[in-house]
C-alpha cells in the first residue's frame, strides 16, 4: 500500500481511476474543483480523457453519453451544480447507465458559502430528478481513506447495478487533509474488501426485462446490434411506447433491482451499541467525526451514550432504529433532513431529537450539553438559536 | 502522543496552509495520525486563512479544534478571532503583526518570524518556516527534526535551502 | 422510401405516426438517402435524437444502435459519446428547431466550438408543433401561434439580419447548409457533404407542419397553399427578402469540412502526448 497525506478530492481522484475510470466531465465548482484539477492531470497519465464542459447537465451527459459508449465514467460538483444534475440524473437512472457522482456538499441554498461544510442534499440524493418510480444508491464518506474506498465501491455497484451511484461528501471530508493508503495489487485490493467490475456490454436488441436482476450489462451502442435506450418509456426491446403497463415493468426493475439486493449496498458503524444506551446519536459524513468524540466523552461521564453512523444513505436503513431509546441525530444544516427519515424508521417508539449546524461542525462540548439536556427531558439549547421541538 | 490540536492563523499569501500541510506530513512520516482542516473562501477573503491540524498517536475522530494547545498568530486579525479559544495552551504571535493582549490567561510566546526572516533572506517569504521549525521545537521531538526537514523537502522542493535555513532558525529560538 | 427503408429502418417505426401531410418524413428520407450514397451500412452510423416531432418520429427507426436524450440535451450526450466510440463510427442526429436552436443552444454552440465530429439534422417546423403549436426560435415576425395570439412579437434568429448560422460559423462548426424539405437532391448532397466532414456539421432543413404552424400561421392545412409559402420564402441567389417577410437562401453555407482537428482526436491526441512525456 502506498501511504499519502492528502486531501479527499485527491483520494477520490486516485480512487477513480484505480477503479477503472476513463473520462471525467465536469464543471468547476468549490469545494469539488479539486478533483476536476487533479483528473485534468492525473487522467491523461492513465490513458483518460477530460471534458470541461459548459455546465453541470452537460457534465453529467457527457459522462453518460461515454458511459454509453462504453467507457466508466465519473463527475463532481457542489449544490448549486448538484441541482442542475436533475435533468441527466433522469436519464441516467431510466436509461441505467452506470456512472459515479460526488457531491461536495456546502452551505446553502443557492451560492450560500463557497468553502463552508453543509449536509443539504440528503433528501434530493434520493430524489434526484423528477418522476419518481425508482430507487438510488447514496453512499457518504466520513474521512479521507473512506472517500477512496467508497469512490472504488461506487463503480463497483454503478456496473453491477447499471445506475449513477451518488457520493454524498461535505466539504470537510473533500478539501480536509489526512493520510490514505492506495493499495497498489490486486491483493492490496482483496485486503481492503475492495472490488472492480469491468464494463460489460449488453448488446440488445432487447432493453431489460421486468425483473430484479442485477449483472445484466448495461446498453451499450458501437456494437450495431440495434441496442436503444432512450427518455421515453421503454419496452423490453428499448422501443419508445406510452402504456402504464409498460411503465410499471420498467418501474419495477429500477426500483426493485435496488431494493432486492440491499446487502450490496447497506453499510453502517455502531459504536458503543451493546448495552442497551439511553441515547444514541445518529449522523454521517464529517458530523459523524465529532459525534465519536462526543459519545467516548458522554461514556467518560457515565452517560449511556451510543452512536449509529450511516455509511450507506439511500435505500434508508430503517432496520438500524429499531430500539427503543432516544435518538438525537446531528446534521450540518438547520432544518433537519436525516432527522425525518429516523423519525419514520423508529416508528411508535420515536423520541427522537434534532442538533443541526450552519456551515460549522458542532463542538463535542456542544453535543455533550445537548445530551444531557434530551437525558434529563429539557428543550436542547443553542448557541443562538432555539430550535422547535423534534 | 496525546490528541495534541494546533491552531494556524494569518492572512492569505503567508504560507499558513503551508506550514499545516508540512506539519500534518512531518507527522504521518512519524507514524502519528493527523487531520487538518482548510477554511477558504469566505473566510480568506474576511481577512484571515486558518488551518487546523490534529495530531494524536491514536485514530483521530473529531478533527475540529476546540481547545488548542498552540495557537499560532500570524495576523492581527487572526489574534484577535481566535484568541477567545486560548483557555489553555500556548499562543505563539508574530510581534511583527500582532500586539498582544496581555490580559488572557494563557501562555504568550513572541516569535518574529516576520523580522527574521526579513534579515535573513531580504524578504518576509520565509516566516511561515520559521515558525513551522519553531512548531516542531516545541512539539518536544514528539516529531523529529530529521522527520520534520524530510516533510519539507517533500511538500516544498522550491527554494529548499532557504526553507530548511529558516526552519533551523524557528527550531533553535 | 421503401428500398431504403427495408433496409436501413425498422418495420415496427416505418411508417411513422406522423401528421397525414407533415414535411418530416421527407426530410428523414433524405438523411437515409445520403447515407445509402456515400455507401454507408448499418453498422456504420448511430443515430441519435432530440424532443418533439422530430425527436419522437425518428428515434430507433434506424435499424442499428439509437439513442434519445432529454430536450436539448443530446448534443452532451453525442459529445461523450464521440469519445467512447471508434472514430469511423458515423453520429448522427435529428433534433427539432426547439431542441437546437432553444433550450439546447447552449450545448450546440460548445459542440461546435470544440468541433465535435457529430452531424446535426434540424429538422425545422417553425416553432414547438407536438406540444400544440406555440412560437419558437425560427417563427417568422408577425406570425400567429397558440402563445403569439397577437402576432410573434419577440425577434428570432433567422430573420432582420441575424442568422442561426452566423452564430453556429463563429462558434466554430466546419460545415453548414440549409435546405427545405422540398428541395430535392441538393439537400442529400448537403447531408452527404455534412456527414463526410470530421467534425461539427449542421444542416438546417425548413419543413411544413400542416396541422399547427399551417392551420394557424399560414392559415391554411392545404398542402398546395403550404407549398406555395415554402415557394416563396425560398430565395433565389441575390434576392432578399422582403421587408418584415421571412426568407431562406438554400444550399451549402459554409464549408471548411476537414480543415480542423476534431474534439474527440484533440483529447486523444493529448492523452498520447502526456503518456509520451512530451508534455
Amino acid at each position: 500500500m502506498k501511504k499519502v497525506f492528502d486531501t479527499g478530492n485527491a483520494a477520490i481522484t486516485e480512487a477513480a481511476i484505480i477503479a477503472g475510470c476513463q473520462i471525467y466531465a465536469g464543471y468547476p465548482i468549490t469545494p469539488s474543483t479539486e478533483i476536476a484539477e487533479n483528473m485534468s492531470r492525473r487522467l491523461p497519465q492513465a490513458g483518460g480523457y477530460y471534458v470541461q464542459t459548459e455546465d453541470e447537465l452537460a457534465g453529467l451527459y457527457t459522462c453518460l453519453g461515454a458511459s454509453l459508449g462504453g467507457m466508466k465514467a465519473m463527475t463532481s460538483t457542489s449544490g448549486p451544480g448538484y441541482v442542475l444534475f436533475s435533468d441527466p440524473y433522469g436519464w441516467g437512472i431510466s436509461s441505467e447507465i452506470p456512472v459515479v457522482i460526488i457531491d461536495a456538499q456546502r452551505v446553502g441554498p443557492v451560492s450560500g458559502i463557497t468553502g463552508a461544510p453543509g449536509q443539504g442534499e440528503f433528501y434530493l440524493s434520493r430524489y434526484p430528478t423528477h418522476g419518481g418510480n425508482y430507487e438510488t444508491i447514496v453512499l457518504a464518506p466520513n474521512s479521507v481513506q473512506e472517500a477512496f474506498d467508497m469512490t472504488v465501491r461506487a463503480f463497483y455497484l454503478a456496473e453491477r447495478f447499471r445506475t449513477p451511484v451518488t457520493i454524498l461528501a461535505d466539504q470537510l471530508v473533500t478539501d480536509g487533509w489526512e493520510s490514505f493508503e492506495i493499495p497498489e495489487t490486486a491483493d492490496e485490493l482483496k485486503e481492503k474488501g475492495l472490488e472492480i467490475v469491468e464494463r460489460k456490454v449488453n448488446c440488445g436488441p432487447e432493453f431489460f426485462p421486468a425483473s430484479d436482476e442485477i449483472d445484466i450489462p448495461p446498453v451499450v451502442l458501437g456494437y450495431n446490434t440495434g441496442a436503444a435506450c432512450s427518455d421515453w418509456t421503454p419496452t423490453e426491446e428499448g422501443y419508445d411506447i406510452e402504456d402504464p403497463v409498460a411503465h410499471l415493468k420498467h418501474s419495477y426493475r429500477l426500483v426493485y433491482k435496488i431494493r432486492n439486493h440491499r446487502e450490496l449496498i447497506d453499510r453502517h458503524e455502531a459504536w458503543f451499541m451493546e448495552d442497551d444506551p439511553e441515547i444514541v446519536l445518529v449522523s454521517y459524513g464529517s458530523p459523524s467525526r465529532v459525534v465519536t468524540s462526543a459519545v467516548k466523552a458522554a461514556r467518560a461521564q457515565g452517560i449511556r451514550a451510543g452512536a449509529i453512523r450511516l455509511q450507506s444513505l439511500w435505500p434508508f436503513q430503517d432496520q438500524l432504529f429499531e430500539k427503543k431509546t432516544k435518538y438525537l441525530v446531528v446534521e450540518l444544516n438547520f432544518e433537519g433532513q436525516l432527522v425525518r427519515e429516523v423519525q419514520r424508521a423508529t416508528g411508535e417508539n420515536k423520541d427522537v431529537h434534532f442538533y443541526g449546524k450552519c456551515g460549522e461542525l458542532p463542538g463535542v462540548h456542544e453535543l455533550l450539553q445537548a445530551m444531557k439536556e434530551i437525558l434529563s427531558d429539557q428543550k436542547i439549547t443553542f448557541e443562538k438559536f432555539v430550535s422547535e421541538a423534534w | 502522543m496525546a490528541r495534541t490540536e494546533v491552531l494556524i492563523s494569518g492572512f492569505g499569501g503567508q504560507g499558513v496552509v503551508r506550514i499545516g500541510q508540512t506539519l500534518g506530513l512531518a507527522a504521518v512520516l512519524s507514524d502519528l495520525h493527523t487531520t487538518m482542516l482548510v477554511s477558504h473562501g469566505t473566510e480568506t477573503r474576511g481577512g484571515y486563512v486558518r488551518t487546523q491540524v490534529v495530531i494524536s498517536d491514536e485514530q483521530i475522530d473529531s478533527p475540529v479544534i476546540e481547545s488548542p494547545d498552540y495557537f499560532c498568530a500570524m495576523s492581527n486579525a487572526a489574534y484577535q478571532r481566535f484568541r477567545h479559544m486560548m483557555d489553555q495552551g500556548t499562543l505563539i504571535y508574530d510581534p511583527g503583526f500582532v500586539t498582544p493582549d496581555d490580559s488572557l490567561g494563557c501562555k504568550q510566546t513572541a516569535v518574529p518570524a516576520r523580522n527574521l526572516s526579513a534579515e535573513h533572506f531580504g524578504k518576509e517569504l520565509f516566516a511561515n518556516m520559521i515558525m513551522y521549525g519553531y512548531i516542531i521545537r516545541r512539539l518536544n521531538g514528539k516529531i523529529s527534526k530529521e522527520q520534520a526537514i524530510e516533510a519539507l523537502k517533500q511538500r516544498i522542493p522550491r527554494s529548499l535551502e532557504e526553507n530548511i535555513k529558516a526552519f533551523e532558525l524557528g527550531y533553535a529560538l | 422510401m421503401d428500398y431504403l427503408a427495408e433496409k436501413y429502418l425498422r418495420p415496427r417505426k416505418i411508417p411513422s405516426t406522423a401528421c397525414s401531410g407533415c414535411g418530416l418524413g421527407q426530410v428523414h428520407k433524405k438523411v437515409v438517402m445520403a447515407i445509402d450514397e456515400l455507401g454507408l451500412e448499418q453498422g456504420d452510423v448511430v443515430w441519435g435524437t432530440g424532443i418533439g416531432c422530430a425527436g419522437r418520429q425518428t428515434f430507433n427507426t434506424w435499424k442499428g444502435d439509437n439513442f434519445a436524450g432529454t430536450h436539448g440535451r443530446v448534443y452532451a450526450l453525442a459529445c461523450g459519446l464521440r469519445i467512447a466510440l471508434p472514430p469511423e463510427k458515423k453520429i448522427i442526429l435529428t433534433v427539432g428547431d426547439g431542441d437546437a436552436f432553444g433550450i439546447g443552444l447552449l450545448h450546440l454552440l460548445n459542440c461546435a466550438r470544440r468541433n465535435v465530429d457529430i452531424t446535426v439534422i434540424v429538422c425545422d417546423n417553425f416553432g414547438y408543433q407536438s406540444t400544440g403549436g406555440q412560437f419558437g426560435y425560427t417563427t417568422p415576425r408577425g406570425f400567429r401561434t397558440d402563445s403569439s395570439p397577437y402576432g410573434m412579437f419577440e425577434n428570432n434568429w433567422t430573420q432582420n439580419g441575424v442568422d442561426i448560422l452566423n452564430i453556429l460559423r463563429d462558434a466554430g462548426a466546419t460545415f453548414l447548409a440549409r435546405h427545405t424539405s422540398f428541395e430535392g437532391h441538393a439537400a442529400v448532397d448537403s447531408i452527404k457533404k455534412a456527414i463526410e466532414n470530421k467534425g461539427f456539421s449542421l444542416v438546417h432543413v425548413l419543413y411544413p407542419c400542416v396541422t399547427n404552424f399551417g392551420g394557424r400561421a399560414l392559415g391554411s392545412r392545404r398542402p398546395s397553399e403550404i407549398y406555395k409559402w415554402f415557394e416563396q420564402i425560398t430565395l433565389k441567389a441575390g434576392e432578399e427578402p422582403e421587408e418584415g417577410q421571412p426568407g431562406f437562401h438554400t444550399g451549402v453555407y459554409y464549408d471548411i469540412s476537414n480543415s480542423r482537428e476534431e474534439y474527440s482526436s484533440v483529447v486523444k491526441n493529448l492523452t498520447k502526448r502526456v503518456q509520451a512525456g512530451e508534455v
